[in-house]
C-alpha cells in the first residue's frame, strides 16, 4: 500500500522530475513527509512566488518542466503571478497545491481557496483531484499538457486527505491524448507560396521570437536566415536565437528596440515571423504595424494568429518541421537581389543606438559587465529599465542565455528565477540584473541563495526610483512622479551582509571614463569570478532613461531617440 | 449576434474555459446551453462579437485541451467552417483580399 503523497512523488519521478521548488504548509504536509527517499530534491524558497519563479527559471534554461509546490489558500494564491508568467512566456510548469480535506471543500475552511477556479484562465490545464485513484492520471496528463504544443502552466490541486490515503499502486501511467478531428497543419504548399511572395517582395524582413527557441530548431533557423540574408531582428525572448554578429541582424525590435530594427519593420513589404506572438510591445499601434507588409506567420499555436494584425499566410506547426520544409523549397529557387534593401536597412546610419544613449554610464556598465562574463553564462533581467538596457546590450548567441519575464513583466522575477537557473546549470556563470524596486519584491530569496551557496552574481541597478514608471511619468505625465520615489531604499549592501552575502557598491562615476580604470575592471572581474554569491549595487543616475522608445499607441517609426522632442 | 456550437469532453473546467474566452473579452453572453451530445458534450453560445473576435474565439476555444470541435450557426462565420483551427485555410483568398 502506498500513500497518495508517495504516489505523487513516484509519478513525478516517472516524468523525469529531479528538482522541485516549494514551501510547506498545512494541507501539503503529507507530501513533504514523504519527500525523503523519493529521489527528488526539494528546494525551500522563502515565499511561494519565489518557488514558482525558481521553477520557471529552471524550466526556461533547460526546456524541462519546472515543478512548484505550495499549500492551500495563501500558498496557492502566491503562485498565481508565476502561473500567469508561465502562460504568457510559454514555460512548461506544473504546480502542485495542497487543498483542504475533501469533506471541507466549499465550506470556506481555514486556508481554503478555490485555486482551480482562481487559475482557470491562466492555466493550459488543471485538475482538482477527487480520489486517490486519479493521482497517476492527473500527473501524467498534467505533464503532457505542460510540455506539449505551446508549453504552459498546469495546476494539480490535491486535497490533503488524498495525500494521506493509501492504495495499491502498480506504477505511473502514460497519458494518451484524446483524438480530435485533424488539426489544420501547414501543407507542403506553403513553401511554394512563401517563395513566390519573396520573389515579389522588395523589402523582406524576418522576425524571430521565443517559439524559435522552444522548437529546438535554432540550427535550422540560422541556416535558413543565412540563405535568406534579409534584415532580421528578434523579440526580447528571441534574443540569442540569431548570432548578433550576423551581418543581417539588427537587434531587438519593439518598444525599446533598435532604430534599425523598428525602421525595417515599418518599411518592409514582406514580414516572415518565426514563433512570435506579435504582442503590442512588438507591434506598437497595430493599425500602423508594418503597414505595407504581407505577413507570413510560422506558429505552433493557432490561438496566437491574427491576434493583433491578420496575417496573409499562417504556417501552423512546429518550427522544427516547417522551417526545414520551407528551406528545402527555398534552395531550389534563386531569390531576387535584396542587396540594396539590405544596404539601407542594415547600413551604418541606422545600425547603432543614439550616441547619447550609448554614453550613459549604466549602459557602459552593462557593456563592461557583459563583455567580461565567461563564455558559459546566463543573464537574467528583472523588469524595468535595467531589463531593456540589458536586452539592448545583450550580445550572446546562446539561445537560452537571456531570461526575463517578457510577456507578463513580473517585477521580482529575476532573483528567484536565477536560483532555478543556477541549480540547473551549476557550472555556469549566472548573472542576475535587477532594479531596486524589483529586487525588493523577492529580496527574501537572498536567504535561499545563501543557504544553497549558489554563486549567483546579483546586480542591482539602483536609481532610487521605479525607473520605467518614472520615465513614463517624465515623458507622458508632465514629470508628475507620483509614488515612484524610492529614495528611502535600504542600504542593499547592509541587507546583503545580513544575509551573509558579500556585497559591493559601484558609483556610476566609475563608468564616466572610457575605457574604465583598471581598478573598476578588476572589481568587476573579481565580482564575476567569485565562487560565492555576490551582490553588486550600481548607483545609477535617478533620471536616466531608456531610448529608443516607441510611446504606447505610436507606430514603430515614431520612436523617441531622446527626450527633448517631447519637451 | 453570433451563435457558436462547441463540442467538448466534459472534463473539469472545460466549459468554464470556453465561457472565459467570452468573458475575458467583456462580451455579454446572451444565452448559453450545454448538454450531452453523443459521447461528448456541446455548448451553444450566443454572443455579440465582431469578425476579429470571431477568429480569436475560434482559435482560443480550439486551443483548450478538451475541446473537440468549434462550429458556428450563422452565415457571417462561414469562413471558419473548414478544418480546425481555421487559420490555415483560404490562404489564396486571404492573400488576395489583403493584397
Amino acid at each position: 500500500m502506498h500513500k497518495g503523497a508517495e504516489i505523487v512523488l513516484q509519478c513525478l519521478r516517472a516524468e523525469g522530475v529531479e528538482l522541485m521548488f516549494g514551501y510547506p504548509g498545512g494541507a501539503i504536509m503529507p507530501l513533504y513527509d514523504a519527500l525523503e527517499g523519493s529521489g527528488i530534491r526539494h528546494v525551500l524558497t522563502r515565499h511561494e512566488q519565489g518557488a514558482v519563479f525558481a521553477a520557471e527559471g529552471y524550466a526556461r534554461v533547460t526546456g524541462n518542466v519546472g515543478v512548484a509546490i505550495a499549500t492551500s489558500g495563501p500558498g496557492a494564491t502566491n503562485l498565481v503571478t508565476g502561473i500567469a508568467d508561465a502562460k504568457m512566456d510559454s514555460v512548461p510548469l506544473v504546480c502542485i497545491t495542497g487543498q483542504v480535506r475533501s469533506a471541507l471543500i466549499g465550506s470556506d475552511a481555514f486556508q481554503e481557496t478555490d485555486v482551480f477556479g482562481v487559475t482557470l484562465s491562466l492555466t493550459k490545464w488543471s485538475r482538482l483531484v477527487r480520489t486517490i485513484d486519479e493521482i497517476p492520471e492527473a500527473i501524467a496528463e498534467g505533464f503532457h499538457w505542460a510540455r506539449s504544443g505551446r508549453p504552459g502552466p498546469v495546476v494539480i490541486d490535491i486535497p490533503t486527505d488524498m495525500l494521506k490515503a493509501k492504495k495499491e499502486f502498480s506504477g505511473p501511467v502514460k497519458f494518451t491524448p484524446h483524438a480530435r478531428p485533424a488539426d489544420a497543419k501547414a501543407d507542403g504548399g506553403f513553401s511554394d507560396t512563401i517563395v513566390a511572395m519573396l520573389r515579389q517582395a522588395a523589402r523582406p524582413v524576418a522576425l524571430v521570437g521565443a517559439g524559435a527557441k522552444l522548437s529546438g530548431a535554432i540550427p535550422e533557423l540560422r541556416r535558413l536566415l543565412d540563405d535568406l540574408n534579409v534584415p532580421t531582428f528578434a523579440t526580447v525572448h528571441g534574443l540569442g536565437a540569431v548570432p548578433p554578429q550576423a551581418p543581417y541582424y539588427l537587434g531587438m525590435v519593439g518598444m525599446h528596440g533598435t532604430r534599425a530594427a523598428n525602421m525595417a519593420l515599418h518599411e518592409t513589404d514582406l514580414l516572415l515571423v518565426f514563433g512570435a506572438r506579435l504582442d503590442d510591445r512588438v507591434t506598437g499601434d497595430p493599425s500602423r504595424f508594418a503597414p505595407g507588409a504581407k505577413i507570413v506567420h510560422f506558429e505552433i499555436d493557432p490561438a496566437q494568429l491574427d491576434r493583433v494584425r491578420p496575417c496573409e499566410l499562417p504556417v501552423i506547426g512546429n518550427l522544427a518541421d516547417t522551417i526545414p520544409a520551407f528551406h528545402a523549397e527555398l534552395r531550389r529557387h534563386p531569390l531576387p537581389d535584396f542587396s540594396r534593401w539590405r544596404a539601407v536597412a542594415c547600413g551604418p546610419e541606422r545600425a547603432e543606438l543614439d550616441p547619447r544613449g550609448l554614453a550613459q554610464p549604466t549602459i557602459r556598465f552593462l557593456d563592461e559587465l557583459f563583455s567580461r562574463l565567461p563564455e558559459d553564462n546566463v543573464i537574467l533581467a528583472d523588469v524595468g529599465q535595467h531589463q531593456m538596457w540589458s536586452a539592448q546590450r545583450y550580445r550572446s548567441a546562446s539561445p537560452r542565455g537571456f531570461i526575463t519575464s517578457g510577456g507578463l513583466g513580473a517585477m521580482g522575477f529575476a532573483l528567484p528565477a536565477a536560483v532555478g537557473v543556477q541549480l540547473a546549470k551549476p557550472n555556469t556563470c549566472v548573472l542576475c540584473v535587477s532594479g531596486d524596486g524589483g529586487f525588493q519584491m523577492n529580496i527574501q530569496e537572498l536567504a535561499t541563495v545563501h543557504r544553497l551557496g549558489l554563486p549567483i552574481k546579483m546586480v542591482i541597478i539602483d536609481n532610487k526610483y521605479l525607473g520605467m514608471v518614472r520615465q513614463w511619468q517624465q515623458l507622458f505625465y508632465e514629470r508628475n512622479y507620483a509614488e515612484t520615489d524610492l529614495s528611502d531604499n535600504p542600504d542593499f549592501v547592509d541587507i546583503a551582509k545580513a544575509y551573509k552575502i558579500h556585497s559591493w557598491r559601484l558609483k556610476e562615476d566609475a563608468m564616466r571614463e572610457f575605457p574604465v580604470s583598471s581598478e573598476t575592471g578588476d572589481l568587476i572581474d573579481r565580482f564575476l569570478s567569485s565562487p560565492e554569491p555576490e551582490l553588486l549595487v550600481f548607483d545609477c543616475a535617478p533620471e536616466a532613461n531608456v531610448f529608443p522608445m516607441v510611446p504606447a499607441g505610436a507606430a514603430l517609426s515614431e520612436m523617441l531617440l531622446e527626450e527633448e522632442p517631447t519637451q | 449576434m453570433q451563435i457558436f456550437q462547441i463540442r467538448y469532453r466534459n472534463t473539469q473546467g472545460t466549459l468554464m474555459r470556453i465561457l472565459n474566452g467570452a468573458s475575458r473579452r467583456g462580451l455579454d453572453i446572451t444565452s448559453v446551453h450545454a448538454e450531452e451530445c453523443g459521447n461528448d458534450y456541446q455548448v451553444t453560445l450566443t454572443l455579440n462579437v465582431n469578425p476579429k473576435q470571431v477568429g480569436q474565439l475560434y482559435r482560443e476555444w480550439y486551443a483548450i485541451a478538451d475541446v473537440i470541435h468549434v462550429g458556428a450557426g450563422s452565415p457571417q462565420a462561414s469562413e471558419w467552417a473548414g478544418p480546425h483551427p481555421p487559420a490555415g485555410v483560404c490562404i489564396e483568398s486571404r492573400t488576395a483580399a489583403r493584397a
